[in-house]
């Protein structure tokens, strides 16, 4: 099978130049087509830029975080409905073609308040200390098993940290949890308000 | 290349370090548990822990072709799709139970006309790390619960509601180094380990970095190791019965400081100095406890900066070349809180007649690209089959391969 092979060679490639470990294993034409059959877009929009209050955009993610949650709300251990019940028979190729197809989409913003500049000043205040950009990178952009925050809906992001603050959601492992415990709502606010107005 | 320089920057680190009061890193909101512990001169470090990966990784995909072990030995794929394969055991019907962390899963793997069957048998667990038989039981550790299988051998395909034994172990709930490694020691007692809930902290040494055995109805817990942060792996000598079990240095303390550690346990309870002390390395973090380590149990031997020693057992078949007869085999997953990848291997711990390490050599290579500072896979566990062959887990592919000697 041609697939298989250009797969493999793929995942070769990966293995030795993504950081850290394994990597990429998807085939993003393969995830368009399924996000299509799927209906993906009817919430998190046909480029993956979400129109929908609390409903997160997907494009230019990594790949290896959004496989790592789609496998979270199968396996049901990430319970946030409707996703566990949508996720249900996927399989592992079909999680990561999904994963492929969102990562290559650009990201960007489907519609953003102006800037207020105390909230954005809080923000990266709270940015700073907090040392988001250690594991997100300087420009929030994410690696391996950490989201992209910059793009990212403003309510979304307000409701994903008030989940990890409050232990109703942990990701791969707890490490959101510690970062954001005793984090205020209004430093919440502040900081989701700093990473959505990024470029 | 970069190391004097490295260095030079762990050295001011630690010095900085130095004037925190333990007391006031106490009172601050935790950091995150891999940035806990950090100097403010690693603040700007990208070190930050490998993703798991939580897919299969098919079979032809897999790096088996890149393992290396020493002449005559021969390395095969065993089994393949079980992603987050860690901890393994074997029962007597040689069916082999593995445990996971984030995927939640445990394994029943067994041989079927010469292939491996997988059966996911459990799911929707909290890092279902540790797995133990006995008397057809299967035991199944997560982070506060405990799970008995009974005669699991006869219900793979539909294995039922486990006797919850939770309440009966009373663990802690903490999730930080919360999951377990469990065995059955040879006098019918169930050992774990209980980690140290941060990276280095002043927490209470009565209820956490132990390792305690229980009854197996989960009464009578017993602290058989203390001050050891966290053990994800231990066996007991064939010869003496006595419980050895490897260790997990604390992070951010340096590039090569300190070290994972192979400790021989002496006596019940015996005291290896966490958080105070580390292979006789006084941590500056800490600035209450004694003022050097002279009280506190040295372990028998050091395994690497940040390695990540896990899986360890004697060998205690006859299928290897007599010279391995009650050696120790360990896992060792790898790092992340070190700028060159250390570990990623199995090695060997090399014992004398009178028990004493006098060597650690490298055993199982190749999954370590040196050359890119990649890694392949992650071997966390080791296992010494009936036949006398080793199994060794590969977390990251969610495989497990067999090492062989001879025909």
């Amino acid at each position: 099978m041609s697939r298989g092979k250009l797969a493999a060679a793929t995942v070769l490639a990966a293995a030795l130049f993504a950081p850290g470990g394994a990597g990429a294993a998807g085939d993003a034409a393969h995830g368009k087509a399924l996000a299509t059959e799927r209906d993906c877009g009817q919430c998190h929009g046909p480029q993956g830029i979400s129109v929908m209050p609390d409903i997160p955009s997907l494009a230019g993610h990594p790949e290896e975080f959004i496989t790592l949650q789609l496998i979270l709300f199968r396996e049901g251990i990430r319970d946030t409905p409707p996703m566990p019940a949508l996720t249900q028979g996927l399989t592992d190729q079909q999680v990561e073609d999904l994963a492929a197809f969102y990562a290559s989409l650009p990201p960007g913003h489907a519609e953003r308040g102006p800037r207020d500049a105390a909230r954005y000043a809080a923000g990266a205040a709270l940015a700073e200390r907090l040392r988001c950009g250690t594991c997100h990178l300087p420009q929030f952009q994410g690696r391996a098993q950490m989201p992209r925050l910059t793009g990212q809906r403003e309510d979304y992001l307000v409701h994903a940290l008030t989940e990890y603050r409050d232990g109703t959601r942990r990701g791969t492992d707890t490490n959101m949890n510690a970062v954001m415990y005793g984090v205020s709502d209004t430093e919440i606010a502040a900081l989701a308000h700093f990473m959505a107005q990024q470029e | 290349m970069r190391s004097p320089s490295l260095g030079r920057l762990a050295a001011i680190g630690l010095a900085t370090s130095f004037v925190l009061p333990g007391l006031a890193l106490a009172q601050q909101a935790p950091a995150p548990g891999w940035a806990q512990g950090r100097p403010d001169s690693m603040a700007g470090s990208s070190l930050a822990p490998h993703a798991p990966k939580l897919t299969a990784t098919p079979a032809d995909q897999l790096p088996t072709a890149a393992l290396r072990v020493p002449q005559g030995f021969k390395v095969e794929l065993w089994a393949s799709g079980a992603p987050g394969a860690r901890m393994m055991t074997e029962s007597p019907n040689g069916t082999v139970f593995v445990g996971t962390r984030t995927l939640g899963r445990v394994y029943a793997i067994s041989e079927e006309g010469g292939q491996r069957r997988v059966r996911t048998i459990a799911s929707q667990l909290t890092d279902p790390n540790g797995v133990a038989v006995r008397d057809g039981a299967l035991y199944v550790i997560a982070i506060n619960r405990v799970l008995r299988f009974d005669g699991i051998e006869g219900k793979l395909d539909a294995p039922g509601t486990p006797v919850d034994m939770t309440a009966a172990f009373g663990l802690p709930s903490e999730a930080h180094h919360g999951w377990k490694f469990a065995a059955f020691g040879p006098d019918g007692r169930l050992y774990m380990n209980i980690g140290v809930p941060c990276n280095i902290c002043d927490y209470n040494r009565a209820t956490h970095a132990l390792i305690v055995s229980f009854n197996p109805d989960g009464s009578g817990r017993r602290i058989e190791a203390q001050g050891i942060r966290n053990s994800v792996g231990f066996d007991w000598n064939p010869q003496t019965r006595e419980l050895w079990a490897t260790n997990n240095g604390r992070d951010w303390a340096g590039n090569d400081t300190p070290e994972d550690t192979l400790h021989r346990i002496r006596r019940s309870g015996e005291d290896f100095g966490f958080p105070y002390c580390a292979h006789g390395w006084r941590d500056p973090a800490i600035t209450s406890g004694p003022a050097t380590c002279a009280e506190f149990a040295q372990p028998v031997a050091l395994l690497g900066p940040h390695t990540a020693a896990l899986g360890m057992r004697f060998y205690t078949g006859t299928q290897f070349p007599e010279a391995y007869r009650n050696q120790i085999f360990i896992a060792r997953r790898g790092s992340w809180n070190r700028e060159r990848l250390s570990g990623y291997d199995v090695v060997v711990a090399e014992l004398d007649a009178n028990g004493a390490v006098i060597g650690v050599e490298p055993f199982l290579t190749g999954l370590r690209d040196e050359a890119n500072n990649r890694f392949l896979g992650r071997p966390v566990d080791v296992l010494v089959r009936r036949d006398g062959s080793l199994l060794v887990s590969d977390e990251q592919n969610g495989a497990i391969y067999r090492i062989s000697y001879g025909n």
